[in-house]
Order: structure tokens, then C-alpha cells, then sequence
């Protein structure tokens, strides 16, 4: 259960956009979670929930995410494909050699704001 | 009312990974090498631990940093054998964080050590997420737990350079196959550098020690 300790950084991260762009608060945001992130969303979305009410900068932001699942680049045949069995073995020529291209994700995509009044 | 629609695209535990980077070449700079060692609870990593600082501290100064929710037990243990231990309770955290591995280092400051054991807390998922600035991260399965934990908890083993089966001993009484272990472990890191190991009577602690030592003289010589 580490989700409170990725949803604090995550509120600062929030926190940090905001100022920088004099934003009055936080309307919605997204998310990327890669399969391998070893996050459960769910789990994600409901201490989000917890954490948000009484700051008014997010209490009203909407949380979405993107689920990314695992793809691989094989070095020795150069073809991208999603992994079989869990394992990290290229499914079209078996090498080992391959690279994580998709699927270790876990960070903040983008976020919209609404300004301030005074902000031009 | 003024919208904005601003891209981020900002790594979550950037904070985290920033600090463990800056951990890592500070100790590299001054010749410690740390390992950081993940399990599941009572997996034995607390004797594996004993047995390595027996083998070590004859010729190596070694601190040993244990990680856990309460209490200083672990970290007895390991001053009985007679070298540096500290305890960090993380108060109910189920994993360590660089920054709190920042906050005992600045304690033991000035002292130098050739190598830092930190035992993280006995947890297969969270503590797989957090960089603790180590060179080396290693992750133990014991044979009573079978050999089906890497497909179960892809990340240790995915983010893991070696895996120490430990309690060897106990084969004869446990449907465990070794091979298989190893195997599922592969398919997650190819190049994983296992070991085969037994506390309780000794085996393969040896290679596993030389290993380390090995290990910590490649790392600091490049």
C-alpha cells in the first residue's frame, strides 16, 4: 500500500502546476500507469478521493488515467510487440534482448486548470 | 472563467529517483558500496544478513541499515555479530524511501564504510518502486514460499540484479523447484545472477560473498 505515499507526490506535483500558472484550482488531471508501475488504480483513485477534500485548490478535481500495457522493442529483430506470458522474450524471434517501451509508466500526463480572474 | 490545459508529463516519484541518484554518487565517490535487499517478511533476510557480516568483517567496515515498521530487534541481531547496525522504523510504511535512508546516512555521516547492507521492509510489492541510491539490489526468495513469486510480484524481480533462493536446507520438505525459480525470474531479467543458499548449514554462502565483493570492486573501479 504504498498509493497514499505516490498520491502525496502526486498532490505536490498538482500543487507546483498550479503556481506556476497562477491557476485557481485544479479541474481535472491524467494519469499514465503502466502495467509494471505496481499500482492498482482502483486503489489509487479512492486515497485520491481521501486526500483531496479540504484543499480547495483540488477538492473538485476530477482524476482520470491511462492504462498502459506492456510492449517490448526486441534489439535483435527490431519489432515492437506487446509481451506473451509475462515474459520479456520477443514472441517473434524468442531473443531476450529486449527493451520495456511501454508499460513502466507512472506519472502525471497533463492537467487543466482554471485561472484566476486576474491572470491574463 | 479562463481554462488552461497544461502537458506535464512528470514522473511521480521524480522527487524520490532524484535524491537516490545523488545518495548513489556520493557514496560511490567515497568507495561504499550498497546493496539493497527486498523479500517478503520472514524470508530470511536477517540471516542471510548475519552470515554475510560474519564473512565481511574481518576485512571490510560494514554498516547494516534494517528497515522495518517497529522495533530495533533486526538491528541487534546484526551488532551481535559485531558490526554497525541502525534501525529505521518507518512507523508503518511498508516500504524505504530514499529520503529516509538520506536522513540515517547524515547521521552516521564521517564514518566511512566499504559496504552499506540495507534490508528493506519484508514486502514483495512496494518496496520494488522505490530507488534507495543503491548499486546493487537483490531479492531473496525462500524455498518454502514456492517458486511461482516472481509471476506473482514481477517487479522485485524485474528491477532486481540477483536473486538468493535462501533456506536451501528445507528442499526435501517443499514441492520447490530451483530451475523453475530461476526461470520465471529470467523471463522478468534475462541477465539475473542467482544464488543458491542455506544459512542454517552454510551452502553457497561463500559464492555469495565473493560475489559481493567482487561486485563492489567492478563498481567502484569504473
Amino acid at each position: 500500500m504504498h498509493e497514499l505515499s505516490i498520491l502525496q507526490s502526486l498532490v505536490r506535483s498538482l500543487e507546483e502546476v498550479a503556481r506556476t500558472h497562477r491557476a485557481k484550482r485544479v479541474i481535472r488531471f491524467r494519469l499514465e500507469i503502466g502495467e509494471l508501475a505496481n499500482v492498482v488504480p482502483e486503489l489509487l483513485e479512492e486515497a485520491f478521493e481521501v486526500l483531496k477534500a479540504g484543499d480547495p485548490l483540488i477538492q473538485n478535481a476530477e482524476m482520470a488515467y491511462t492504462f498502459l500495457s506492456v510492449k517490448i522493442r526486441c534489439e535483435d529483430c527490431g519489432k515492437t510487440s506487446p509481451w506473451e506470458q509475462r515474459a520479456l522474450r520477443c514472441p517473434h524471434c524468442g531473443s531476450v534482448r529486449v527493451h520495456v517501451v511501454q508499460g513502466e509508466e507512472l506519472r502525471l500526463r497533463d492537467v487543466e486548470l482554471e485561472l484566476s480572474e486576474e491572470t491574463s | 472563467m479562463k481554462h488552461l490545459h497544461v502537458d506535464v508529463k512528470q514522473d511521480l516519484l521524480r522527487a524520490n529517483d532524484l535524491l537516490a541518484q545523488q545518495l548513489r554518487e556520493n557514496w560511490r565517490n567515497r568507495g561504499i558500496f550498497v546493496v539493497n535487499l527486498l523479500s517478503s517478511p520472514g524470508s530470511g533476510k536477517t540471516s542471510l544478513l548475519e552470515r554475510t557480516v560474519q564473512a565481511l568483517k574481518s576485512s571490510y567496515r560494514v554498516l547494516v541499515l534494517e528497515g522495518d515498521l517497529e522495533t530495533e530487534r533486526d538491528a541487534e541481531r546484526i551488532r551481535a555479530q559485531g558490526v554497525d547496525a541502525v534501525q529505521i522504523t518507518t512507523g508503518g510504511t511498508c516500504h524505504l524511501e530514499a529520503h529516509m535512508v538520506a536522513q540515517v546516512w547524515l547521521q552516521v555521516n564521517g564514518q566511512t564504510y566499504d559496504f552499506v547492507l540495507i534490508e528493506n521492509v519484508g514486502n514483495l510489492v512496494c518496496p520494488a518502486s522505490y530507488d534507495l541510491g543503491e548499486h546493487l539490489r537483490v531479492v531473496l526468495l525462500s524455498v518454502p514460499e514456492g517458486d511461482d513469486k516472481p509471476a506473482k510480484y514481477p517487479k522485485a524481480f524485474r528491477t532486481a540484479d540477483w536473486m538468493v533462493l535462501t533456506k536451501m536446507d528445507l528442499l526435501p520438505h517443499f514441492t520447490f523447484d530451483p530451475e523453475r525459480a530461476e526461470a520465471e525470474a529470467r523471463k522478468l531479467r534475462p541477465d539475473i545472477h542467482t544464488f543458491r543458499t542455506s544459512a542454517r548449514t552454510g551452502e553457497g554462502v561463500e559464492e555469495w560473498v565473493k560475489a559481493l565483493i567482487r561486485a563492489r570492486s567492478e563498481r567502484l573501479e569504473r
